[in-house]
């Protein structure tokens, strides 16, 4: 076979080859999607809140992009369950990034499994967007490519010592597996109440224990009047069972997603009555808190639904602000969407306008008014009090 | 003195739960030669079986145990049946890989059909009977009774029955007990019937005590595997003596170290023991 390559078509071949490898890299970059991933506890001591979070997303998505999506490109959502499992998170997230070449990945729930996930986001330059409570996670040297929704366990330590005083307690237990945050919740705890004249004193368990009777009969030698449990659920229910068995009197109080309508539906009525619950509450009443609840189809829907929600959100207009799809773009425009004034928006789609039309918007979303600091915490949250009365959980107050 | 006091009993009624699941293992082990990893799965599918039967069908605690024994005997039969036989060419750590595969198979199912939320049994949950210094809770002690009847009643079927000599026959030699007219194969699919089901009973124990989620057999499989191995593996007395050495020996670490060295301590015994002696506490030599 004879190929005719006269001069002429030389040159106009080489043009156009010259023309798209000049072309911005932008341009290039518009003919796929936007690829987000969720990494979320579909499985294990999270399995009760991951599910939602991960449908939340999804439906976030498809609002967004029935409305045209963020840059003309659509936001596919990959997600993957992180078991609650560092290990198993971190595999995930490896595959979400080398496979998958997300730009974001939304949600990690565990502070152990947001602490394996995040070198690997920073290192790829993947933006983290994390409802991980422990200190520790935004003191690592992520360069901004972390931001949580969730207040740190600093502060969730205090609450639950000024919470406990409230309540009249003297004397505090602190009765935990250990996780990340053990050490700085009990410090902070610890804290409050001894400035008010109270002691404390802390016993760690083995979570995997299916019962336990010598740790409870530990705990309770130094006669507590509240006891404070810093478990998951599963550990939670066992631990419960044996205060109850060992006919212990005093307050017990427990995170919002340990103990939640899972450890009373696992338990008789009789003994989760009265413990008091205390959680980063979502906004209620807002418009974004209400958005959320159309969405779901739920009428009220956890904290964690809200804050992915969030997240979500965040991204998208972090996104739209730097006209650009990469995590170093999110990281760079997420707070000048976030905070610092301008037009209040509740969600993306409305966002979405405003930043085209080149308008400077402030997001407050359905888990608060997501603002910053410059290492990744939120400024401010609300807590959300509860107690168990007759097998129900019932809100106290909103703080 | 009455916190060591209370360690014991703690230790004991702990061991007791770790005890009937250990049988199981170990009769397993006994006749088959490989450790069967997926007995953490089938104590799970058993309390399962078992929650069926009590909460959703309305029957009683004992035949929910039976339920127990059957569901979780099937599905361990089933699971060498169907996959683990086919993998003895390989050899002993080829179907113990292949077990710790199936059991995460079986988890993954039982979370697929009912969730990963805590199920709890139809059972009111009593305060401790009080004795002086020592509290003893009422479903510990008929946990206590119904472990000690479990295993007395393995004690008689291997002694008593033809099945049952058949069966320490072939853990004995099987090319004897073949020329014996024993059947080996047959042998070895009830023998892991029986264990699975023990294992079964095992998981609903647990879940009488406290409640069931797909993990509640995982978190006891390396304190089972703890006591089977310092028992002696493949010895039936062996396996309750090393159940009960753990949970006793688990729950008086809690009284001098930290509790989260519980299970560290439980391997720290079995490296001493079996440094003093390697056949573990009651196994015979190793051949």
């Amino acid at each position: 076979m004879k190929i005719d390559f006269t001069r002429r078509s030389f040159l106009g071949t080489s043009m156009l080859a010259a023309g798209t490898v000049a072309m911005p890299g932008i341009l290039r970059a518009q003919e796929g999607p936007i690829k987000l991933g969720t990494l979320t506890p579909l499985t294990g001591s999270g399995g009760a809140y991951g599910p939602v979070m991960a449908e939340t997303v999804k439906k976030a998505a498809a609002e967004i992009n029935k409305a045209g999506g963020v840059l003309g490109r659509e936001l596919v959502i990959i997600s993957e369950d992180d078991q609650t499992n560092p290990e198993a998170g971190l595999r995930a997230a490896r595959k979400l990034i080398d496979v998958d070449k997300v730009s974001a990945i939304m949600g990690t729930w565990a502070s152990s499994v947001t602490t394996a996930v995040a070198p690997v986001c920073w290192q790829s330059g993947v933006f983290l967007t994390t409802a991980s409570g422990a200190d520790s996670i935004t003191k690592l040297p992520h360069q901004g490519f972390i931001i949580r929704t969730q207040p740190n366990t600093t502060l969730q330590g205090r609450k639950f010592g000024e919470f406990a005083l409230e309540l009249g307690a003297k004397n505090v237990a602190f009765v935990s597996p250990q996780t990340p945050f053990t050490d700085s919740q009990y410090a902070e705890l610890k804290r409050a109440v001894e400035a008010a004249g109270g002691k404390t004193s802390i016993l760690i368990y083995d979570d995997k224990k299916t019962t336990l009777r010598t740790e409870v009969d530990q705990a309770l030698r130094g006669k507590p009047d509240a006891i404070v449990m810093g478990g998951y659920t599963t550990d939670t229910a066992v631990l419960v069972r044996d205060l109850y068995r060992a006919n212990y009197k005093g307050k017990l109080l427990g995170f919002g997603y340990a103990v939640n309508k899972q450890l009373v539906d696992a338990l008789p009525p009789d003994v989760s009555e009265g413990i008091v619950t205390l959680s980063p509450s979502a906004a209620e009443g807002t418009n974004g808190y209400k958005h959320v609840v159309k969405l779901l189809g739920i009428d009220s829907p956890d904290t964690y639904s809200c804050q992915i929600y969030d997240h979500v959100n965040l991204v998208s207009l972090a996104m739209a602000a730097g006209k650009g799809t990469t995590g170093a773009v999110i990281k760079d425009n997420v707070r000048k969407i976030a905070q610092g004034g301008g037009e209040k928006v509740d969600n993306a789609v409305d966002g979405l306008k405003l930043v085209a039309a080149g308008t400077k918007i402030d997001y407050d979303g359905a888990s608060g008014p997501c603002d910053f600091t410059d290492i990744g915490d939120i400024q401010d949250a609300q807590f959300r009090y509860e107690q168990i009365k007759g097998g129900k959980i019932v809100l106290l107050k909103i703080a | 003195m009455d916190a060591v006091l209370q360690a014991l009993i703690n230790g004991i009624i702990s061991g007791t739960l770790l005890a009937v699941p250990a049988l199981g293992f170990s009769a397993i082990f006994a006749v088959l030669r490989f450790p069967n990893f997926a007995i953490g799965a089938l104590a799970t599918a058993g309390a399962y079986c078992a929650w069926v039967v009590n909460v959703s069908l309305g029957l009683p605690i004992p035949v929910a145990i039976f339920a127990a024994f059957v569901g979780a005997g099937l599905a361990g039969a089933l699971l060498e049946y169907g996959a683990l036989e086919r993998l003895g060419r390989g050899g002993a750590l080829m179907k113990a890989i292949g077990s710790l595969a199936m059991g995460m198979v079986i988890e993954n199912i039982v979370r697929f059909i009912f969730g990963n939320d805590l199920q709890a049994f139809d059972l009111p949950l009593a305060r401790d009977i009080v004795f002086g210094p020592i509290r003893v809770g009422p479903q510990q002690l008929n946990n206590l009774v119904l472990a000690l009847v479990i295993m007395a009643a393995v004690w008689a079927f291997l002694s008593l029955t033809s099945l049952g000599r058949s069966m320490r026959a072939v853990a004995d030699n099987p090319d004897l007990a073949r020329l014996k007219g024993v059947n080996p194969r047959f042998i070895a699919l009830v023998t892991v019937a029986i264990g699975s089901g023990l294992c079964g009973i095992g998981g609903t124990l647990i879940g009488l005590d406290t409640a069931i989620d797909p993990l509640v057999g995982g978190r006891v499989l390396l304190s089972v595997f703890a006591a089977a191995v310092l028992g002696g593996l493949g010895s039936i007395p062996g396996a309750v003596a090393g159940a009960f050495l753990i949970g006793i020996v688990e729950e008086f670490t809690v009284l001098a170290l930290s509790p989260a060295y519980r299970l560290a301590v439980g391997f720290i015994v079995i490296l001493v023991v079996l440094t003093v002696r390697p056949s573990g506490l009651l196994g015979s030599k190793a051949n």
